[in-house]
């Protein structure tokens, strides 16, 4: 296996001969000192990149900071003229509702491809590439490509449309639509990670078991919800929780396709946030926000907990 | 509908079906890369009504597309950026998952506790005083001791290599993986008088070379996809990554050019797409075991 060099590294004397181990006591200090070492710069690393702003982030929303002049404590303020903000509130129910619709809508169509191709099909490495190739490819990116798709006279979805015989839409113009456009993008694009995991879970479904449910009558169906569905749990819950967190954060889509448009159409809690701090400079309140942001965040995360608790006992 | 577990012996028609159907299904993934690869080599006179192939291949749309803006300069500066998060997360997420899973420091167990949590920290959700903090890192960019007066990192390379390297997700996986391995590996290069680095180095980091991997094809996607990060954060066009770039590139809807655009993205996503298909083991797998060890 591995070649292990015996010469000592550092200035320190080797042992004195005869002795191949130095004091027990030693030895452990010497381990300890070198794992702190060897887990500083990650340790500080978070504390002033994640730690610190975190902590920054709660005592900002108590303030009216403007990123220029003076400041000062408002206590609640933010929080009561958030509630009052008509635009953060349409924010907050498009968020909600692009996380309501896209997270179980990919789920349920990222579980039936990962069955298809669980399922003895020809060419399934292909395939499965093809599946996973837009979780590889940058959002900025494929925004500009659907930007383009979705332009109204020389788009290729209102052409497609029209081969059905169907009119053609505003996708980004108008505003009944333009959330729905992006949720369709959000899909499409985060469906290969969630297959992924999905296919990894249906390989470790017990084939014993799955034999003795069929020498037992059960058709397909049955064993699908009786032994292949309950062996899922898992993978749902770590789905549901790393897509929620994403979803809550869309942003490059809406940057990019839309700019919250029509009116505040399509805007999301991360897309307020950005022009609030960052073209209207209330660093203050868009902390608010983010604060709003981080709650729900962890709401969301507590209920696919729950939900993981009560399928796991039921 | 896809059938569940086809029965071994029953293979036939079903399969050919079920085999079209998602083949079907794989075309549509990708189809929009498919357009946006047509378009890019469309001329500009196809663009103005819908036509679905380009009568011939205008290559000449990649190379005008470099003068229109400076994508060439863009993606020279997220190959940068892209090097330099990796080479921080590689050097530092596995010693200090190392560190966490092989030594025996005080607090183990509290301070992993810690990166798991830290995980979960929404990155939109911090990114205003994560903008402070950058933008008040004393000694630079003009600032005093106090971290004022000056623009600290903004606008320049620490600022947009160093915040988001070394994400706690990679730290915790590469833990994952020294947890597995034997202590007796690290005893017997003790006892031959290896230092505590060098068991690092030379015995441990070695025998996780999957998880290296799998770390490093992560934090590649993740540096070359970023956007808002950059957006905040740069100023002028020698810093500008590419996918700023691009956004920038496609904000005026009315004057913009499809072709440069498309050709600019593909630009964008060619070379994820090809380290994806290179290294997919490591995508997929690294996924899969986050899902289901996770």
């Amino acid at each position: 296996m591995t070649a292990i060099k015996t010469e000592v590294a550092g200035p320190k004397a080797g042992p004195p001969p005869g002795v191949t181990r130095r004091p027990v006591k030693d030895l452990r200090a010497s381990q300890k000192r070198a794992g702190w070492v060897m887990l500083a710069p990650a340790l500080i690393h978070a504390a002033v990149f994640l730690l610190l702003p975190m902590v920054m982030l709660v005592a900002l929303s108590f303030t009216d900071y403007q990123f220029l002049g003076a400041y000062h404590w408002v206590g609640v303020d933010n929080f009561l003229q958030l509630m009052s903000d008509d635009r953060w509130r349409t924010a907050l129910l498009n968020t909600v509702l692009y996380t309501l619709v896209t997270v179980p809508v990919a789920m349920a169509i990222a579980l039936l491809i990962a069955l298809g191709l669980n399922s003895g099909i020809r060419a399934r490495g292909a395939m499965r590439v093809l599946y996973y190739m837009p979780q590889v490819t940058a959002t900025v990116a494929v925004a500009t490509v659907w930007l383009w798709i979705y332009q109204p006279d020389v788009g290729l979805a209102n052409s497609v449309l029209g081969l059905f015989g169907l009119p053609p839409q505003g996708w980004l113009t108008n505003p009944n639509l333009s959330l729905p456009s992006l949720m369709l993008v959000g899909v499409w694009q985060g469906l290969g990670a969630k297959m992924v995991v999905y296919l990894a879970a249906l390989q470790s479904v017990s084939r014993d078991q799955l034999e003795a449910a069929q020498l037992d009558g059960a058709n397909r169906w049955q064993s699908f919800w009786n032994v292949t569905w309950p062996a899922l749990g898992p993978a749902h819950f770590f789905v549901f929780v790393t897509s929620t967190i994403a979803s809550f954060q869309v942003f490059d889509l809406v940057f990019v396709m839309t700019k919250g448009g029509p009116g505040s159409s399509s805007t999301v809690m991360t897309y307020e946030i950005y022009e609030e701090a960052f073209q209207g400079l209330k660093l203050g309140y868009a902390a608010a926000q983010s604060v709003v942001l981080v709650v729900l965040i962890g709401v969301f995360t507590l209920v696919g907990l729950r939900l993981q608790k009560v399928s796991s006992d039921a | 509908m896809p059938r569940p577990h086809a029965a071994p012996g029953r293979r036939g028609r079903g399969v050919y079906v079920l085999t079209a159907v998602m083949a079907l299904g794989a075309v549509a993934m990708v189809a929009p890369f498919v357009w946006m690869l047509l378009t890019s080599l469309k001329s500009p006179s196809e663009l103005t009504e819908f036509s679905w192939l380009p009568e011939q291949l205008r290559f000449q749309n990649y190379t005008e597309a470099l003068t229109a803006a400076p994508f060439a300069r863009y993606f020279l500066n997220t190959a940068l950026l892209t090097i330099g998060q990796t080479a921080l997360t590689l050097a530092f997420a596995t010693s200090a998952g190392y560190a966490l899973a092989c030594t025996p420091i005080r607090g183990r167990k509290t301070l992993n506790a810690f990166v798991v949590i830290l995980i979960m920290v929404p990155f939109y959700a911090i990114l205003i005083p994560e903008f402070l903090v950058v933008k008040s890192i004393p000694f630079f960019g003009g600032n005093g001791v106090t971290g004022q007066g000056g623009t600290g990192w903004l606008n320049s390379w620490w600022g947009l290599i160093i915040p988001h390297a070394i994400a706690p997700i990679y730290i915790f996986l590469a833990r994952q993986f020294f947890v597995s391995l034997p202590e007796e590996l690290a005893e017997a290069a003790r006892v031959d008088g290896l230092s505590e680095y060098g068991i690092f180095v030379r015995i441990m980091l070695p025998l996780i070379k999957p998880a290296v991997i799998t770390i490093a094809v992560f934090q590649i996607g993740a540096a070359w996809n970023s956007f808002l990060w950059p957006l905040l954060i740069t100023r002028d066009d020698s810093l500008r990554p590419i996918q700023v770039g691009l956004a920038i590139f496609s904000q005026d809807p009315l004057n913009v050019q499809w072709a440069y655009l498309m050709a600019g993205a593909t630009l964008a996503v060619l070379p994820m797409i090809a380290l994806f298909i290179a290294a997919q083991r490591y995508f997929i797998e690294g996924m899969a075991s986050a899902g289901l060890k996770g």
